[in-house]
């Protein structure tokens, strides 16, 4: 079976095209179309098809991640959308939690709301906590927020009222009026989209949801007319931000499930590698242009988090608008090639700004004046000026080594190397404390776990990176530079429901979660019946749970199986062994309260396990040699080996310092340490220190 | 590498690395807390000292603790001199006037030893539910007048002895307080943040040695302090004051003068004095000395150097005083408990003083916000119950900008969801909602009061309000004019009945309380906003028809 991945970037569009019977893969980056995403993805099938000689008839399905939903929101350019909200509430929505996200700045602004204020209206009505009625739906009410919303061209409607969550009702009854009414206004309920408790988070995510679902539907529409005039027909998946893919008409109906869309295919690539070199546990870093990202791969599942945050200022936690649907666990900071270096104090600081793509880094030679990591990466020798992606961009070291001298080395009387050793070192050490809030924090153990390096410079700092926090291998991945469409290919339709019901756990809760999981797997059988799949799907059950009084919950893996009289006992160990792993003490007098529920079905693609390894790669000039590369461990440059990446596939090892180079990545190897090719085609590096965690 | 220089790469090193561990140490304390302060308000504080106590640097965490932090551990010190620790020790104190002025606070002092010689401390604080004494929280402003009715006060005393948790010690203080259970989960979580912040502090040591470590101090001190100083210099030199007034201390009190000189001395030193304010007075709400500092100095920093790292350096070119007995520097046992309302008076009073030297930097006053809790026992479940509520309003106008909506001032709290109060307290929120033509007037209006009205569900509840500017406005700046006075009404669809923004009040089944904060001030002349503004505030209903012929002279006809 013939299947292809793409995931539309924001600067590249890469495809995998994998042949399940000869387990021969094809691999393509392209730049995107931003205008037109569908035109780079018809050229790069195009290509595709020629390359491995086959038609488009011969495909049997196509799997999809976009950044077509999060551009919307980043670029507010959604469509004009309009709230309906609980009389009395207008205003929960610029409100929002109101906590600054720098304590010391004053002059900071908040994020700006999806809709505004004039475009929020109010209807008659209210529920209670339980979802009784209080007050009933005011149908005139409803009518005279209809007729405002239509008189201001609003084009899509977000529903939320208070409590919704507990009770569907009143948002579904202004539905069918909405429909009644207004049959070409696009409208989306909270009780749909995010049914959960705390107001503003989940209007929020159902305004977002509203705001970018003509937009996302007209993309997937178009997308698929033009495969479809490729003589394409078939099965079209799209990656959601859970690391499971959907069908099309679920996308359209609730795209908010796929803004964290190619990063999750990348936590899932990295889970993929990890399962091949036999790693249960993995952290991905992925390092590109402008920012780091950091995952986990826990016992061979993604981690997954209950709600995110988009759209943040300076990557601070609690700037952004916050998401209430299942996305990746991704800690994102400031830290890529073109984060700029700068002398704050008489020490050095890098990030986050960042020269982005333009002007980009000093040694581009497109004008970028300010000295960033990868100019220091080019002084230190660990880029070569001459093969840089491949060899498809020559670099200006001389002047790299110039501009760090002049903002860095001399303020601070240092060489250029100890120059730009020092920002590579700061760039690491803001990396470590992202590494470390991702693991030590969230009780990984990072001698467990391994690293999946990939992205533009991901390899380059990884080892480094793992040694400072104590993770024994670092993996650099088989077609690193398209991960995330490789983690497309392995994964499997997923559909996630939750819902809010506070209780107290005790050895009677059974019948009580019983219930919650009845309603949620009612929910869930609507969306799964849209597969055409046979085969049973595969439930995972969590709860989010905390001690009555705490304000965060642990999320809590709930027993598989029928839900019987001693579910309740199983649920409150459960909560141990989780609160345990992760805070280190159990509290035996505090009560357990239960808050969210979560049910995910995992549907069999069939296709977990495939190997990916061994592909087709074009033939590469052979990299030998050595250059001068700055190793502190060995008192500065040093003449270091150049190892071409295929140099090593027939089972050589190499010990550091040593770079390893193929055309979309460049590994730097630490004195000491050891590297390989695996099997699979992996590149592993043994690194040689124990540091303590 | 000699003791009087380290190289800047190590020194980068140092200090991330430092501050990795005070930041470390506070999402530890955070993730693990009990009380709604430390989670949602990031109400504690986290710091590294030197082996003589000197702050060198800490997390960015409550503004309060942190200029209280470097007292309190100096007063640590003086009673377990240097000779009397040994690893494992931990001091564990919260008394009024050595820590951060009211008894909840409490915080942990831990000596780092590297092969049994000691070369530091870390420290955190952290708010807990519950101290004891009068009321729950122990935080109960009218009628409290001495510091004895607050709860227990703890001097320094050795909690931890050789890694092990003095149970004595813990016993008395659990025997003490309304909610043993969560204060003890706070004190272990407070002592077991410490632990993985001194593990890496010794091993920050063992990697670069006591000889670098000191030098590198003294280098971050000396040059923190410089940033300080240049940001200073640059104001002008001069003595600005500022004077206003808080409502009151309860019902039938008088109001409370706040007023503050400072002095810059044009080369990089500030001088910040209360004394004019008024005496202490017999309510919960004195501020002690270090809370006035910390705030201080908060303001200071936003003012002039808000990033910049914190530290015993960068506080030196700073002075607090104020006369003593004087409300803003009582003597124990002053009460104190709901001192917390202050600090955004304080940052008021010398954000009026600095605007005379830095116009652009400053704003309109904050509109007011409230603190009110309402508790009794559940007629459902025959516990007790509080619905500890945070209404948070607007920021005054400032140069080229109108103030932020709803946005927490100074003190740095997320708001409490509804359906979160509903799901876990007998109360039903009937309106949450900004109340329009309340931010004052201006070239650049001043954000808006917010409206809140809570009715009670079950049969009786008692009511503790602890606002404020329900009688003098919050000010407006350079021609804007003030924000629209705050009230709080009960059962405003019927009788309303105005309530203290400071009282106790019985409330039964289906009373209704409506919390009506002020609005914030606007900044410049009013003639002098932007008609487009005016319109687009109109669309939004920021400003009514009415609102905006009376305070801009607009004619909807004519525009």
């Amino acid at each position: 079976m013939i299947r292809v991945a793409f995931d539309i970037g924001g600067t590249f569009t890469d495809f995998v095209l994998h042949d399940g019977n000869s387990g021969s893969s094809h691999f393509l980056k392209i730049p995107s179309t931003p205008d037109d995403p569908g035109r780079a993805v018809l050229a790069g099938l195009e290509s595709l098809f020629q390359a491995a000689d086959i038609e488009a008839g011969d495909v049997a399905s196509i799997l999809h991640a976009t950044t077509v939903a999060t551009n919307a929101v980043l670029e507010r350019k959604g469509a004009p959308t309009g709230l309906i909200t609980t009389e009395g509430f207008r205003d929960v929505l610029i409100i929002g939690r109101q906590k600054r996200y720098e304590t010391y700045d004053l002059y900071i602004a908040k994020p700006e709301p999806l809709v505004p204020r004039r475009h929020i209206v109010e209807v008659g009505e209210r529920l209670d906590n339980d979802g009784a009625v209080v007050s009933p739906l005011d149908m005139a009410s409803v009518d005279r927020a209809i007729d405002a919303l239509l008189a201001s061209d609003r084009q899509t409607v977000a529903v939320s009222l208070l409590h919704a969550y507990a009770n569907p009702a009143h948002e579904q009854a202004i539905r069918a009026r909405i429909e009644e009414r207004a049959p070409e206004l696009s409208v989306s309920l909270s009780s749909d989209v995010a049914p959960k408790f705390r107001e503003y988070e989940r209007t929020n995510t159902t305004a977002a949801n509203a705001y970018i679902k003509p937009i996302v539907e007209r993309y997937i529409e178009g997308l698929q007319d033009a495969l479809r005039q490729r003589g394409y027909d078939r099965d079209l998946f799209i990656m959601q931000s859970s690391g499971g893919l959907v069908s099309p008409a679920i996308a359209k109906d609730y795209p908010i499930r796929i803004i964290e869309s190619g990063p999750a295919a990348g936590v899932l690539m990295g889970g993929i590698v990890g399962k091949a070199q036999g790693r249960e546990h993995v952290i991905t870093f992925d390092m590109g242009g402008t920012t780091a990202k950091l995952g986990a791969v826990d016992g061979g599942a993604p981690a997954i988090m209950p709600t995110f945050e988009i759209d943040h200022v300076r990557y601070k936690k609690g700037s952004g608008l916050p998401i209430n649907v299942p996305a990746v666990e991704l800690l994102e900071i400031g830290a890529g090639g073109g984060s700029i270096a700068r002398v704050e104090m008489g020490m050095i600081a890098v990030g986050p700004d960042s020269a982005g793509a333009a002007p980009g880094p000093i040694c581009y030679g497109q004008g970028g004046t300010l000295p960033t990591i990868t100019d220091a990466n080019l002084v230190l020798g660990y880029l070569d000026p001459d093969w840089f992606n491949g060899g498809a961009m020559a670099l200006d070291k001389d002047a790299a080594a110039r501009g760090i001298m002049r903002d860095i080395g001399e303020p601070l009387d240092l060489e250029p190397g100890a120059a730009a050793w020092g920002i590579h070192l700061v760039a690491t050490m803001n990396m470590e404390n992202a590494l470390r809030i991702v693991s030590v924090e969230q009780g990984r153990d990072p001698r467990r776990y391994a690293m999946i390096a990939f992205g533009g410079a991901g390899p380059l700092h990884a080892a480094r990176l793992a040694r400072s926090v104590g993770i024994p291998e670092v993996i650099v991945p088989f077609g690193a530079g398209v991960g995330s469409a490789i983690g497309l290919l392995q994964a499997a339709p997923r559909i996630d429901v939750s819902t809010t019901r506070v209780m107290l756990l005790d050895a009677n809760a059974g019948p009580a979660i019983a219930q919650v999981y009845a309603e949620l797997e009612e929910r869930a059988q609507k969306d799964i019946a849209q597969f055409d799949n046979a085969a049973p799907p595969q439930w995972s059950r969590h709860g989010y749970m905390r001690y009555a009084g705490q304000g965060f919950e642990v999320q809590v893996p709930l027993p598989d199986g029928p839900i019987e009289g001693d579910f309740g006992a199983r649920a409150m160990e459960a909560f141990n062994a989780a609160y345990l792993q992760k805070h280190k003490f159990l509290d035996p007098d505090a009560r357990i309260e239960a808050v969210d529920w979560t049910l995910v079905a995992t549907l069999p693609s069939g296709q977990e396990g495939a190997v990916i390894g061994q592909a087709h790669a074009l033939d590469t000039p052979r990299r030998s040699g050595s250059r001068l590369a700055w190793f502190p461990e060995a008192g500065g440059y040093v003449e270091t080996q150049i190892v071409d990446r295929q140099a090593l596939a027939n089972g050589a090892t190499i010990t550091g310092p040593a770079i390893i180079e193929d055309p979309d990545s460049t590994t730097v190897v630490l004195p000491g340490d050891v590297a390989r090719i695996s099997g699979p085609g992996h590149l592993i590096i043994d690194i040689a220190r124990e540091a303590a965690p | 590498m000699s003791g009087t220089t380290v190289d800047p790469i190590t020194l980068t090193v140092i200090w991330n690395t430092l501050m990795s561990i005070a930041e470390e140490l506070g999402t530890t304390l955070r993730n693990t807390a009990f009380s709604e302060g430390v989670r949602e308000g990031d109400d504690f504080a986290t710091a590294i000292f030197d082996r003589t106590g000197r702050l060198i640097a800490q997390g960015n965490f409550s503004p309060g603790h942190l200029g209280s932090m470097p007292a309190c551990v100096q007063h640590a010190i003086d009673y377990f001199p240097p000779e009397t620790l040994r690893p494992g020790d931990s001091i564990l104190l919260n008394d009024s006037f050595m820590c951060s002025g009211h008894f909840p606070d409490t915080f942990q002092v831990m000596p780092i030893f590297v092969d049994d010689a000691l070369v530091g401390y870390v420290a955190c604080s952290a708010h807990q539910v519950d101290m004891g004494g009068a009321a729950p929280g122990s935080q109960k402003v009218h009628g409290v007048t001495e510091s004895f009715q607050e709860g227990l006060r703890i001097l320094p005393v050795r909690f931890v002895r050789g890694g092990a948790i003095d149970e004595d010690i813990l016993r008395l203080v659990l025997g003490n307080v309304r909610m043993p259970d969560k204060v003890r989960g706070d004190l272990l979580a407070q002592h077991t943040a410490n632990l993985s912040a001194a593990a890496r502090l010794q091993q920050l040591f063992r990697e670069h040695g006591d000889e670098t470590l000191a030098t590198a101090y003294e280098i971050i001190l000396d040059r923190s302090e410089a940033a300080m100083r240049e940001a200073l210099a640059v104001v002008p030199a001069g003595t600005y004051s500022f004077d206003d007034c808080m409502d009151d201390y309860g019902p039938d009190t008088a109001p409370i003068k706040i007023a503050v000189d400072v002095t810059f001395d044009g080369v990089g030193a500030v001088e910040l004095d209360f004394s004019r304010s008024s005496d202490v007075v017999p309510a919960a709400i004195n501020s002690y000395i270090n809370y006035t500092r910390a705030y201080a100095i908060f303001a200071i920093k936003v003012f002039c150097d808000a990033l910049q790292p914190q530290t015993a350096g960068s506080m030196r070119p700073i002075t607090v005083t104020a006369r003593e007995g004087s409300f803003f520097n009582p003597a124990f046992p002053a009460p104190s408990g709901g001192r917390a309302i202050l600090q955004i008076r304080i940052f008021d009073a010398i954000n009026g003083a600095i605007a005379q030297a830095l116009p652009h930097r400053a704003m309109g006053a904050f509109a007011h916000w409230s603190n009110p809790n309402i508790g009794g026992i559940s007629d459902e479940t025959g516990r007790p119950f509080v619905m500890y509520d945070l209404s948070l309003a607007g920021y005054g106008g400032r140069q080229g900008k109108d103030g932020v909506e709803a946005l927490s001032p100074v003190m740095n709290c997320s708001n409490i969801p509804v359906e979160v109060h509903e799901t876990h307290n007998p109360v039903r929120v009937r309106r949450l909602e900004f109340i329009p033509d309340t931010g004052g007037a201006g070239q650049w209006r001043g954000g808006c009061g917010l409206r809140k009205d809570i009715e009670l569900l079950n049969s009786t509840a008692v009511l503790s309000h602890l606002g404020d500017r329900h009688r003098f406005q919050p000010y407006g700046l350079f021609g804007g004019e003030p924000g629209a006075l705050g009230e709080t009404l009960l059962n405003p669809n019927g009788n309303a009945q105005p309530l203290h923004s400071k009282g106790m009040y019985d409330l039964k089944q289906g009373d209704v309380v409506s919390f009506r904060l002020s609005g914030a001030g606007g900044y410049g002349p009013v003639a002098d906003r932007d008609r487009a503004a005016i319109a687009q505030d109109l669309a939004d209903g920021y400003v009514t028809d009415e609102g905006a012929m009376n305070d801009y002279g607009w004619e909807p006809a004519a525009e």
